[in-house]
């Protein structure tokens, strides 16, 4: 009996595990501003406002 | 605007001490290089199906665990430390070895308690598809504070562990770490370290959300399914000997 309830608890979260993980987290989860920031900011804003002057291809030319 | 000019200025730090040069590899990542949630998942069930059979290895041939465990260990340490890029070849390494020393610790125990075993992997894949359904609705959320928490709390059980080990050259031990001692305190101390573990995986699957969400390079999911190897392996250890004290009252 103990060997059938615990591996039935066994294969059954290994199937929640393989779909679950699968799937995007909840917006709850993810858009929060508290999160921990591992990998750093991809679009990390170094402009100074008021300060900065767009380049274009066309000036470099 | 931030009140600290120097962020204003120059943005949020990019010292590699800081990001281990993770990012800095992410932008060169085309799309199909990028980590993914699939790919993760995919991967921690090869590592589990390793870990698997190194388990049936190490119950036929308790001998090898000693050897494997050392094995493993150096391994997550090379993972960890040295150069996470190279998981895709040290993490099934890593599963098969910590799969040899789990199989013969799993003997071991199962040949003082009858049927702890499949307690054991039962209450551990139980405790990581629960824990996976709070993190993804939100109900457990990882911040930096959690992060701080975890990182104190880990700290102190090592160093009981380390001193224990130390011990042990001496002939001794903390008693309170004992599987035989079935005392309040030893087991009060089992389900804090078994709830610290547990907390461990939600910060991994913060982790290879968080990857796979900022595109980070492939062999991030390698790293990813190493890092929820190392606790999924240390929660079930912990269970083991909570089972086993719990059983010796």
């Amino acid at each position: 009996m103990n060997t059938i309830i615990f591996g039935a608890l066994a294969i059954m979260s290994l199937f929640i595990f393989f779909n679950l993980g699968k799937v995007k987290a909840s917006r709850k989860q993810l858009d929060r501003t508290n999160r921990i920031n591992r990998f750093g900011n991809k679009e990390s804003n170094n402009i100074i406002e008021g300060e900065s002057i767009e380049i274009k291809n066309e000036d470099k030319k | 605007m931030s009140r600290h000019s120097a962020i204003n200025r120059f943005g949020r730090s990019t010292n590699p001490a800081f990001s281990r040069g993770f990012d800095s590899a992410s932008y060169s990542a085309t799309l199909d290089e990028k980590m993914t949630l699939d790919g993760a998942v995919n991967k921690t069930g090869i590592l589990l199906a390793l870990c698997f059979s190194g388990a049936f290895i190490g119950w036929n041939i308790p001998t090898l665990i000693w050897p494997a465990a050392i094995v493993g260990f150096i391994l997550a340490l090379v993972t960890i430390f040295r150069n996470p890029s190279k998981a895709r070849s040290t993490a099934p390494l890593y599963a098969l070895a910590q799969g040899i020393f789990l199989g013969g610790i799993t003997l071991m125990y199962e040949s003082m308690f009858d049927g702890i075993a499949i307690q054991a992997i039962g209450l551990t894949f139980g405790i990581l598809a629960s824990l996976l359904m709070c993190y993804k609705s939100g109900l457990i959320k990882p911040t930096e504070n959690f992060k701080l928490m975890m990182v104190a709390g880990i700290g102190g059980i090592f160093l009981l562990y380390l001193v224990n080990f130390i011990m042990m050259f001496f002939g001794s031990g903390i008693s309170l770490l004992s599987p035989t001692n079935g005392s309040l305190m030893s087991i009060g101390l089992s389900i804090g370290i078994v709830c610290f573990a547990s907390l461990c995986l939600v910060l991994d699957f913060d982790f290879i959300e968080e990857g796979a969400e900022k595109g980070m390079p492939k062999y991030m999911e390698w790293y990813g399914a190493f890092s929820l190897m190392v606790t999924l392996i240390w929660l079930y250890l912990e269970i083991l000997r909570l089972i086993a004290k719990m059983r010796s009252r």
